[in-house]
C-alpha cells in the first residue's frame, strides 16, 4: 500500500536526529528517575539510559545477565523513553495510509543512520553510527507487545552489530563454555523447545529466539536476551519451566515470557564459540542428528532472520552463507521425549570436539 | 530475451552447490539445484537466455532444442515469481557460442531439466508486518502529536 506524500518533505535526517536528542532530554528532565545500566555484549560496552523506572523495568530485564560495571566509554548508548509516563510529546512520526497493517514499518536510512517506525504500534528506533548513539521511543511503556520486553531493541542491535563484525540472527543457542550450537528455523520448528529443554541439563543457555553471532576472528555466539518464550504446548512438554514473568495477551496471539536469568541463573551465559548450526524439526520418535547441506540450513536461517528486520540486504545473506561455509550444518529431529534433546546436543558437541 | 535479477527485492546466495533465493517483497524463498543454479548464475552475470542456453549446450548432452526450451521455461517461471524482470536495455548482448571453450561431445553429461522449490511459509510476515522504505530526503512526518 503506497504511503501518502510526506507532509513535511523538507525534514532531513539531521533534523530527525535533533528531534530525537531533544525528545529524550525532555523526557529525562520530566522523569522521576533517569535509570542507567551498563551491559557488555561480547566485548563491547553498551549503555542503556531509561527516562523512567517503568521502562527500565519493562525493557531492562532481558539484559540482566549481561550487566557489567563499566568505566570506559560505551560503544553504543541507547536512549529510551515513552510519552505516557514522561508526559512529553512523541517525536515526529511518519503517516500511514488508512488500512495499513498494524505491524507496518516505515524505514529510512543514509550511509550511517537508520530510522524505523511502526506508527500504529507507537514505536520508533534510530541509530547513528558516527556517534554510537541510538534511540528507542514508544508511546506507552505499559502497553508494549510481548516481544519488546522479550527481545528489546533488536532493530537497533540489527543495525549496530554489523559495525562490530557480527550479525543479529533469528535463532536459539545452547552449549558449553568451549563451544555450542545455533538452533535455527522459523517459528514452530522446535528451536525454542530445544533450547528450553536444556535448562535442566549441564548445557548453557544463550537465547531462544535471537542471538548475535560474531563472525571474526572465530564464529562466536553472543547472548543478547535472557528471555524464554512459553509456547502453549510447553506446559506439557517442558514441565520444569516456571510460570511466566509476564503474560502475553492471548487474544492477540501473544506468548508469555519468563526470564531465564531469574529462574535458572546458573544456566545463563554470555556466549561461546560456535561449533555447529542445527535446524531442528518436530519429527520422529526420538532426537536424531543428521548432517545437512549448508544451503538447507541457510534456508532455515536466512528468510526468517531477513524478513523480520529492516533493512534486509544481500550483505547479510552473504555473511550467513559465509558462516555456513565455515561451520558444519545439521538437522535435528526433536520428536519424542524432550529430556533426550540435551544429551543429543552434548553428544554432537563431543563428536565435533574429537 | 534478457532478464535481470529483480534487485534489490531479490537476494541470493549459492553455497554447497545449491542456491537460496529470497524475494523480500513477497516473503517467498526458493531453492535451486543442478542446472537451475547454472542458469541463475548466468543471470547474475547479466547473460541473455540465448547465452545461458549455449553455455549449457557446451556442458550437457541433450536433444536439439531441449536445453533452449528448458531455459526459456525456467526464466518464465522466475519471471512469474518476480525473481527476474525483463531488461530490454541489454537484449542481444554478450557471448556467442564461438566465445565459449570447445568441448567434445564425449565430455558432456546428460542434461537434467532445471527446476526449483518454492517455500511460502514466511509470507505472513510480509502481509502482517510490511516494510515501506522511503528515500533519504528525510523522514516523512506529520506534525508532532498526530
Amino acid at each position: 500500500m503506497p504511503l501518502p506524500a510526506p507532509e513535511a518533505a523538507e525534514g532531513t535526517l539531521d533534523n530527525s536526529i535533533d528531534e530525537l536528542e531533544k525528545g529524550f532530554e525532555r523526557a529525562a528532565q520530566a522523569a522521576v528517575e533517569l535509570v542507567e545500566r551498563s551491559i557488555r555484549i561480547g566485548d563491547a560496552h553498551v549503555r542503556l539510559r531509561f527516562a523512567g523506572v517503568a521502562l527500565a523495568g519493562q525493557l531492562g530485564c532481558a539484559f540482566e545477565h549481561l550487566a557489567h560495571e563499566e568505566t570506559d566509554e560505551p560503544e553504543l548508548t541507547i536512549h529510551v523513553w515513552d510519552s505516557t509516563d514522561s508526559g512529553t510529546p512523541p517525536p515526529p512520526l511518519p503517516s500511514l495510509a488508512p488500512g495499513s497493517p498494524r505491524g507496518t514499518t516505515v524505514y529510512t536510512a543514509d550511509e550511517g543512520r537508520h530510522f524505523a517506525c511502526r506508527p500504529a504500534l507507537g514505536q520508533l528506533s534510530a541509530y547513528e553510527r558516527a556517534t554510537g548513539k541510538a534511540w528507542f521511543w514508544c508511546s506507552n511503556a505499559h502497553d508494549l507487545p510481548f516481544w519488546e520486553p522479550a527481545a528489546p531493541f533488536r532493530q537497533i542491535l540489527h543495525w549496530w552489530l554489523p559495525d562490530r563484525g557480527a550479525l543479529l540472527l533469528h535463532g536459539a543457542a545452547v552449549g558449553q563454555a568451549d563451544g555450542g550450537v545455533l538452533l535455527v528455523g522459523a517459528g514452530g520448528s522446535g528451536k525454542s523447545t530445544c533450547a528450553l529443554s536444556c535448562l535442566t541439563s549441564d548445557l548453557l543457555y544463550a537465547g531462544d529466539d535471537y542471538v548475535g553471532v560474531q563472525i571474526q576472528p572465530e564464529p562466536r555466539v553472543l547472548s543478547l536476551f535472557c528471555s524464554g518464550k512459553l509456547e502453549p504446548d510447553h506446559a506439557e512438554l517442558l514441565p520444569h519451566l516456571p510460570s511466566p514473568s509476564f503474560a502475553g495477551d492471548g487474544a492477540l496471539e501473544e506468548k508469555s515470557v519468563f526470564y531465564v536469568a531469574e529462574r535458572f541463573p546458573e544456566r545463563m551465559c554470555r556466549g561461546f564459540p560456535l561449533r555447529a548450526i542445527v535446524a531442528p524439526r518436530v519429527q520422529g520418535v526420538e532426537p536424531q542428528v543428521q548432517r545437512r547441506g549448508p544451503a538447507q540450513v541457510l534456508a532455515a536461517l536466512a528468510p526468517s532472520t531477513l524478513l523480520q528486520l529492516v533493512p534486509a540486504r544481500q550483505e547479510a545473506l552473504s555473511a550467513m552463507a559465509g558462516l555456513l561455509g565455515d561451520i558444519p550444518a545439521f538437522g535435528l529431529d526433536v520428536g519424542g521425549p524432550t529430556e533426550l534433546i540435551p544429551p543429543t546436543i552434548e553428544r554432537l558437541l563431543a563428536e565435533l570436539a574429537s | 530475451m534478457t532478464y535481470r535479477v529483480n534487485s534489490p527485492h531479490v537476494i541470493s546466495e549459492t553455497v554447497g552447490g545449491e542456491t537460496i533465493i529470497v524475494n523480500l517483497a513477497s516473503g517467498h524463498y526458493f531453492s535451486l539445484q543442478g542446472t537451475a543454479v547454472e542458469v541463475w548464475q548466468g543471470l547474475e552475470r547479466g547473460e541473455s537466455a540465448e547465452t545461458i542456453g549455449l553455455e549449457l549446450e557446451h556442458r550437457y548432452e541433450a536433444e536439439e532444442g531441449e536445453i533452449e526450451a528448458a531455459v526459456k521455461r525456467l526464466l518464465e517461471d522466475f519471471a512469474g515469481a518476480e525473481l527476474v524482470v525483463e531488461d530490454a536495455s541489454r537484449n542481444g548482448n554478450n557471448a556467442s557460442s564461438e566465445a565459449l571453450p570447445s568441448q567434445d561431445a564425449g565430455e558432456r553429461v546428460p542434461f537434467v531439466a532445471p527446476g526449483f522449490a518454492v517455500f511460502t511459509d514466511m509470507q505472513d510476515i510480509i502481509l502482517l508486518d510490511p516494510v515501506h522504505e522511503v528515500d533519504t530526503r528525510g523522514w516523512p512526518h506529520a506534525s508532532a502529536g498526530t
